[in-house]
């Protein structure tokens, strides 16, 4: 798909793993601001990271 | 010698800090109205001018047998034509193909000006010229998506890759959301921004602390005079290790930052896979 030696897909990887932790742990972050709890956030945190890894996965994984 | 080298360090300026990247309006007797006219808005014009005369100056009469000036164009242009636009973009790449090679020779020049005297320093360590460049290329590959696909289309195929089950849609799609039209160019200009940032403030430290250290005259925290002008001697000389480092990674950003853009596109305008 490109010659460039995986360094471009690689970032793009990278900004889909750390936008998965951010919208998810930052929702989970207002949630628990938004309701005085404090464990909207890990969950939020896993789950991000758990579909930013899927979502690299869908997009990248069968390409090769 | 030093406040040739870094004109707006001084004694009073030590350590470098946030406040040696702020800018000098040109005509301060003017009023605030014109303080927006300052010394790095002028350096981003003589860039942009230097760009547009060499690549005038080198497509200017072009032959068959090329002479020394136009091989050196035609191979920097097929290095970036070759190696980075029909590489990355595939066969539709000569319509990207002017902005890639401006933006790249662009952001060289910018970068080049830290390492060199008469400005000595980076444009694109004010993040606000960064942010001018990834909001280029954000309504770039946003307009290249829509033109292809659409409005509807192309934020359905931005927010929703293929191959993901309906259950699953709701959490991907403000995920793909912020990763596409969010992260991306921020992370682009925050990338080019923090290089040239944290580069040109090691490169004050270096080469301004030396400068101290080298002309001290009383000892300092109980260090003898000697000791101190060796340290700046020392730090003088790497230095130059800096800035042949600062010089590379100019280079490589400007390099980064053509290829993500011409990536962004080419996602933008892909075909399914």
């Amino acid at each position: 798909m490109s010659g460039q030696g995986g360094a471009d897909q690689g970032y793009r990887i990278v900004s889909i793993l750390i936008s998965g932790l951010l919208v998810y742990g930052g929702l989970g972050w207002l949630l628990d601001r938004w309701l005085g709890t404090s464990w909207f956030m890990p969950i939020g945190l896993v789950l991000g990271v758990a579909l930013g890894v899927y979502l690299v996965v869908v997009k990248f994984g069968r390409s090769q | 010698m030093i406040p040739l080298l870094i004109p707006m360090e001084g004694e009073s300026h030590w350590p470098p800090g946030v406040d040696s990247f702020d800018s000098r309006p040109l005509f301060p007797e003017l009023g605030p109205d014109y303080y927006w006219l300052n010394n790095h808005l002028a350096q981003a014009v003589i860039g942009a001018i230097l760009v547009i005369v060499f690549w005038l100056w080198v497509a200017r009469n072009q032959k068959v047998v090329p002479g020394k000036k136009q091989f050196l164009g035609e191979y920097l242009y097929n290095l970036l034509r070759n190696s980075i636009a029909r590489d990355i973009l595939g066969h539709d790449y000569r319509k990207y193909l002017p902005y890639l090679v401006g933006l790249f020779s662009f952001i060289l020049v910018n970068n080049l000006f830290g390492e060199f005297f008469l400005f000595m320093f980076p444009t694109f360590s004010k993040i606000g010229y960064a942010y001018g460049l990834a909001l280029c290329t954000f309504i770039l590959y946003n307009a290249a998506g829509i033109r292809k696909y659409g409005f509807g289309n192309y934020m359905k195929r931005m927010t929703l890759p293929a191959g993901v089950p309906l259950g699953l849609a709701w959490l991907i799609i403000p995920l793909e959301f912020i990763s596409n039209f969010i992260a991306r160019p921020f992370t682009l200009a925050l990338r080019l921004f923090a290089n040239l940032f944290a580069g040109h403030l090691v490169i004050m430290v270096f080469v301004v602390g030396g400068g101290m250290l080298l002309t001290m005259t009383e000892p300092a925290n109980g260090f003898p005079v000697p000791l101190l002008n060796a340290a700046g001697a020392v730090s003088f000389i790497f230095s130059f290790a800096i800035f042949a480092l600062e010089l590379l990674v100019g280079a490589l950003q400007a390099y980064i930052f053509t290829v993500l853009t011409a990536q962004y596109v080419s996602s933008a305008i892909a075909e399914e896979h």
